[in-house]
């Protein structure tokens, strides 16, 4: 029990400060693009005067670690200030929005799981098999490389120009109920899980591949268990320890294809927030976003290394069971 | 020896030849073995490594790996040609004629269940009780000091020989009448070694069936086994009575093999080295 505590408290710290170095990061990165507030908002014609009065009314004209930890104060009394550009809650605008990408990335995550992991165990089962081994690696190969960008630009000129039953655009309807929001978001939720299916299928083969020459599975073979008990029973619980860390990477990457796939598909989520925000010069705007994306983030990442620790027994940080 | 046995043979191989086909070219793995296994005898297969013992003991149950292909020659297990075997055939003769003791133990076993999880997986599907008393009972039945703390264990939470122990207990609870123990020992300390030999022998002689062991330890096949076989480059250059192939060796090469004994004038001393 207290070695549950001890490692507990080890990760939550090692996460708070992980979070800590995101928000130094960005709060300097967004202060060091070419071209500052002032400008993008006054333009290039602006006197000295004027951009003085808008940096004094954001405080933009204090030293940067006094503006650090006037925002670091705000955060940490749950309050992400308001947007530069439309003085509207910063909070309450990604209240509005965290449900879109929620849902995206999850029905992707679904997809990738739904598909990626069945279609590895299958090629990694059949691995020795002559057929379909070259098939496999030639799409997870596409799956790969082709990025979201190009892939969903296909999508959305396929679907617009042909009525192929589900529209593109259409994302008033996103929260007027199950079943229109998830119709409005299938298709960018397909394009940005075709990446995370191939990456989720190949690990899985190899994984599968992997377990399937230990001894122990050798040793049920013997036993004479069928393909069945033996793939349900030690291949996928093995398997599944290389699958977990993926899924952690692939979290990242949801998060970040988000992004990419709101702005394509012009969907009102907290990605296409942060792009506007970053094209403004909205400092509130992409500092809140960022530190929510990189808390999310820390957080599934301690919960895959928690279920990683209780599949298997040799990383598990509850010490030596039963002895 | 083997012409008189009193009954058909348990296994039989018969001009079995096999090689390995791979990327680097095909190497000759087994060259027209025949070999018969009486029922309740207790043979040894020794030779060096890369001889072929370990194939055979594959081949016997159908486990080759997949570069491994047979060239000619038949396999006989309980009078069935296993080449003709359906799959859920050989899976059934696997599963109740056949036992496999593994030579890494530990390995053997599932990494990520507990011991008592294990057993219970694989003695379901046979029908066999899996209750706490049962599973306790088999573990004491392969002298496991403190069954019910074992049952709670991983296996990387146990001792080389507790883990060979655990895996005799698993295939001699399916109660085969053929065993097959590849250098059953080979990764455990010499003490270790000693008591597992005598479990496995003590279990063979009391549940009657045939055991095909492959080894290296000379002095120890000699200590336990009826007959040997020694194999040399995939072929069988000698077989015969265990204290006659040691003691008079006819073949060239199984006489390297007896000069190499470590204190051969003394074999009960060192033997175990």
């Amino acid at each position: 029990m207290m070695q549950i505590l001890r490692w507990s408290a080890g990760r939550v710290m090692s996460a708070l400060i992980t979070l800590l170095g995101v928000s130094v990061l960005i709060f300097v990165a967004i202060r060091l693009m070419p071209g500052s507030y002032e400008d993008i908002i006054l333009g290039p014609l602006a006197s000295a005067e004027e951009r003085q009065l808008l940096a004094e009314a954001y405080g933009l004209d204090q030293p940067i670690f006094v503006q650090y930890f006037a925002w670091i104060g705000q955060v940490l009394t749950g309050e992400l200030g308001t947007s530069y550009v439309t003085q509207s809650s910063v909070s309450g605008e990604m209240l509005e929005r965290i449900p879109v990408t929620a849902t995206l990335t999850i029905m992707a995550m679904a997809v990738t799981l739904l598909a990626g992991v069945p279609l590895g165990i299958w090629t990694g089962v059949r691995s020795g098999a002559k057929q379909g081994g070259a098939v496999g690696r030639v799409v997870s190969s596409i799956g790969i490389s082709v990025p979201e960008f190009v892939l969903g630009s296909i999508v959305i000129f396929v679907f617009s120009q042909f009525s192929l039953g589900l529209k593109v655009g259409g994302f008033a309807s996103i929260g007027t109920g199950f079943w229109p929001t998830f119709q409005a978001l299938l298709l960018p939720a397909l394009v940005l899980s075709v990446f995370c299916v191939a990456a989720t299928a190949r690990t899985t083969r190899d994984a599968v591949m992997g377990v399937l020459v230990e001894p122990h599975i050798t040793a049920a073979v013997a036993r004479g268990e069928t393909a069945g008990h033996i793939v349900r029973h030690h291949v996928l619980r093995n398997a599944g320890i290389p699958i977990l860390t993926l899924l952690g990477t692939i979290t990242a990457y949801l998060l970040g294809g988000a992004v990419i796939i709101e702005t394509l598909f012009n969907l009102p989520g907290l990605g296409s927030f942060m792009v506007t925000g970053l094209g403004r010069r909205d400092f509130a705007v992409v500092q809140a976003t960022v530190l929510f994306a990189a808390a999310v983030f820390v957080v599934l990442s301690l919960v895959l290394d928690l279920i990683t620790s209780a599949l298997d027994p040799r990383v598990a940080v509850t010490g030596k069971a039963g002895s | 020896m083997t012409a008189n046995a009193p009954a058909a043979p348990v296994v039989s191989l018969t001009g079995f030849s096999a090689e390995y086909r791979t990327r680097l070219g095909v190497t000759r793995a087994l060259d027209g073995i025949d070999l018969d296994v009486a029922r309740g005898e207790l043979l040894a297969i020794v030779g060096e490594s890369g001889s072929g013992k370990s194939t055979v003991s594959q081949a016997i149950g159908r486990m080759l790996p997949r570069v491994c292909h047979v060239t000619s020659g038949s396999v006989h297990v309980l009078g069935r040609d296993i080449a003709s075997l359906a799959p859920d055939a050989i899976r059934a003769l696997r599963r109740e004629s056949l036992g496999f003791i593994p030579q890494d133990p530990i390995a053997s076993l599932n990494p990520t269940m507990r011991i008592r999880r294990q057993l219970e997986l694989a003695l379901r599907p046979l029908g066999r009780p899996t209750d706490l008393e049962s599973l306790t009972e088999l573990l004491a039945s392969v002298k496991i000091l403190e069954p019910d703390r074992v049952l709670r264990l991983y296996p990387h939470e146990v001792s080389g020989g507790m883990a060979q122990r655990i895996a005799i207990a698993l295939t001699m609870a399916r109660e085969p009448e053929i065993l097959i123990a590849d250098e059953p020992t080979a990764s455990l300390d010499a003490q270790v070694r000693d008591e597992i030999l005598t479990l496995i022998v003590d279990l063979v002689q009391r549940s009657g069936a045939s055991l095909i062991w492959i080894s290296h330890d000379l002095g120890a096949v000699r200590r336990w086994c009826d007959r040997i076989v020694v194999m040399h480059q995939g072929r069988i250059v000698e077989e015969g009575p265990a204290a006659q192939v040691l003691d008079e060796p006819r073949a060239d090469y199984t006489r390297t093999l007896v000069a190499a004994i470590p204190g051969r004038q003394d074999p009960t001393t060192k033997e175990a080295e």
